[in-house]
């Protein structure tokens, strides 16, 4: 079924008019963008007397939500909305009726798409949204309270079964998410909050200009660069260049919208690959988040980064950490040229266009300081760790692919990261000095009998030595009992230096709804 | 009473051993993954991938249709009504089964 938002009836248009005359007070641009949801959604959405529209206007939520709201319109509805509209759409929505960064800061997790997040949501949302979806998904909305109770009849008229499910029928389910949970979210989060009045009325942080940033890039390892904001509007030119810690350097070209004034959105090519960048502005010169495939979102990292022009800032350091005592490493920051160095030996500093180069040297094993305005960071100078941790520790991965329409493998990277016992000789305590990632043995094993019964680790994938597990091909496996898929419970090991540690994978099924908020 | 299946075997044996704090009705598994243990999608009650459906395949529909799963496998109920039209069995279909949501609409 198609729309055309254009042949609505009389009384529909006359009131999106109204709307968009309520808008004329505001910036031409608005106005223009008030009158494009006018058209997109009047035809269903009812408008009010002050021009706002029904259901649309009870909510604030991320670029994410608005996005996968239009897309259950188009999908379920018949909404008659081209990709444009669409964009032009969760840009207004998001930068109208938005989220303050306070309000986001807990669940950016969700948005980032971290793979090895396990959430700890409380009771009762726990149960009641959380064994489906992400609590983030939940708690990342604010809602006037006929909103949140008017989600949770969605959630019964679309999804019928979910008072049969467990959880649901083994209470007066309906009864307590109407009632108890409606109410307990429109007090925790409610449409109208201090955070969103005072974000909306505070200047925003600039965008356009030179970043410092550093990340790491899947199989790649650790780099760092700066990256030129072009542009006055989103979406922004991006371009420059990462140095990777052998001294090479990949190209970085792309678009990043901006949306809510601090959500910086990009798609940008990488030495040949396609990245998405899910990061957030400070709102002090600084940026931070996750940049990962696009294609394959558990591979990435995180990435932080700091305005050229922002004043004295240190990121981190390329490598991570000094082997033998003593060596040099490039400090990426910005306004590097009265760096102090505690714990260590530091000489010929030198400025450069991503902070400043350093040689650091120490007498023991131990952390050196790197300062820089109100900035630190750690880096240790080692000659041998004293213990191996894997990270992440527990995570999953899933089958895929063997199919032209279906999901894709999802992968997961591993990383064997060293330490230092530091000053009291003792693992596991407070002082433990991060070494960084070290380059390790990998193997994996069965988990449990059970798992050693079905063989998982001879059919769940292949990890290879730089820690990255590669899951199976999809679909029954008549190799295995039952014919079962190529699901497994492994021990994932890492061997560095004489020293093992070990972390828990879990390879499961594939996931065929995978929206922009899981 | 005796327990019906081994997870409330297990339960009787952790309240015996005054252990029913490390009892707990949902898995924990990364964010995202559905937890309802009926099984879950991702895990099983024991939080591991044993006693999923075996392969899922072979039982997908008779709980995916009805939305069992509705945050991780298109339901043909409501939402996704032509989700499974060209595979009238997912065990042996089941690359016809694709992802739903838009591959070109992102922020």
């Amino acid at each position: 079924m198609k729309r055309n938002p254009l042949a609505g009836p009389a009384p529909a248009r006359l009131l999106r008019s109204a709307a968009v005359l309520a808008l004329l007070g505001a910036t031409p641009a608005l106005a223009d963008d008030a009158e494009l949801l006018a058209k997109a959604c009047g035809d269903c959405h009812t408008t009010a007397a002050d021009g706002t529209l029904s259901r649309i206007s009870g909510q604030r939520k991320t670029p994410e939500a608005w996005l996968m709201t239009i897309v259950r319109m188009r999908m379920s509805h018949g909404a008659d909305i081209d990709r444009q509209t669409e964009a032009a759409l969760v840009r207004y929505l998001a930068d109208t009726q938005g989220l303050a960064p306070s309000e986001a800061e807990p669940y950016r997790y969700a948005l980032e798409k971290d793979p090895n997040m396990v959430e700890a949501i409380d009771e009762p949302l726990g149960t009641m949204c959380a064994r489906c979806h992400t609590g983030a998904r939940a708690l990342l909305q604010h809602r006037t309270p006929e909103e949140w109770r008017t989600l949770i009849d969605f959630h019964v008229g679309q999804f019928p079964t979910i008072e049969y499910q467990a959880l649901g029928r083994d209470r007066e389910w309906y009864k307590i998410a109407s009632t108890e949970i409606a109410e307990l979210l429109a007090t925790t989060q409610p449409r109208d909050t201090e955070a969103w009045s005072q974000w909306q009325a505070a200047d925003k942080p600039g965008v356009a200009g030179d970043w410092i940033v550093l990340t790491t890039l899947p199989g790649a390892g650790q780099a760092y660069g700066r990256l030129t904001v072009s542009g006055d509007a989103s979406p922004y030119a991006v371009s420059g260049d990462l140095t990777l810690a052998d001294g090479s350097t990949q190209a970085v070209s792309g678009q990043m919208n901006l949306y809510t004034g601090y959500e910086w959105r990009a798609t940008l090519d990488i030495g040949g690959q396609s990245y998405r960048q899910v990061l957030a502005l400070d709102g002090a010169g600084g940026l931070s988040g996750r940049q990962f495939l696009t294609a394959q979102d558990s591979l990435g990292g995180h990435l932080s980064g700091v305005r050229a022009d922002a004043g004295a800032h240190v990121l981190g350091t390329v490598p991570e950490a000094v082997a033998g005592l003593s060596g040099t490493v490039q400090v990426v920051g910005a306004g590097l040229e009265g760096l102090t160095v505690e714990g260590a030996a530091a000489d010929g500093l030198a400025a450069n266009a991503a902070g400043a180069s350093v040689s650091l040297s120490a007498e023991a094993q131990g952390r050196a300081v790197l300062s820089a305005g109100d900035s630190s960071v750690g880096v240790a100078l080692y000659t041998a760790p004293d213990r191996l941790t894997v990270e992440p520790e527990f995570t999953i991965a899933r089958v895929g692919g063997g199919s032209d329409v279906g999901p894709a493998a999802v992968p997961a990277l591993f990383s064997a990261v060293g330490w230092l016992n530091g000053p009291d000789g003792a693992a596991g305590t407070g002082d433990d000095i991060r070494i960084g990632s070290l380059s390790a043995e990998w193997t994996t094993t069965d988990a449990n009998e059970t798992a050693a019964m079905m063989q998982d680790a001879a059919y769940a994938g292949t990890l290879d030595q730089s820690g990255l597990f590669m899951p199976a091909v999809a679909g029954p496996n008549a190799e295995r009992p039952f014919s079962t898929n190529n699901a497994g419970d492994l021990t994932i090991t890492a061997k560095a230096g004489g020293l093992e540690a070990s972390g828990r994978l879990i390879v499961t099924v594939q996931r065929f709804i995978d929206p922009p908020l899981r | 009473m005796k327990p019906l299946n081994q997870k409330a075997d297990r339960v009787l044996k952790a309240a015996a051993v005054d252990k029913m704090d490390e009892v707990r009705a949902m898995q924990t598994v990364t964010a995202g993954c559905a937890t309802t243990f009926d099984p879950g999608w991702e895990v099983d009650p024991f939080g591991s991938v044993a006693a999923l459906c075996q392969p899922m395949e072979a039982d997908l529909y008779g709980c995916s249709d009805p939305c069992w799963w509705p945050a991780q496998v298109p339901d043909t109920m409501v939402t996704q009504p032509d989700w499974d039209a060209n595979a009238n069995s997912a065990a042996r279909d089941w690359r016809a089964l694709g992802t739903v949501f838009p591959g070109d609409s992102n922020t």
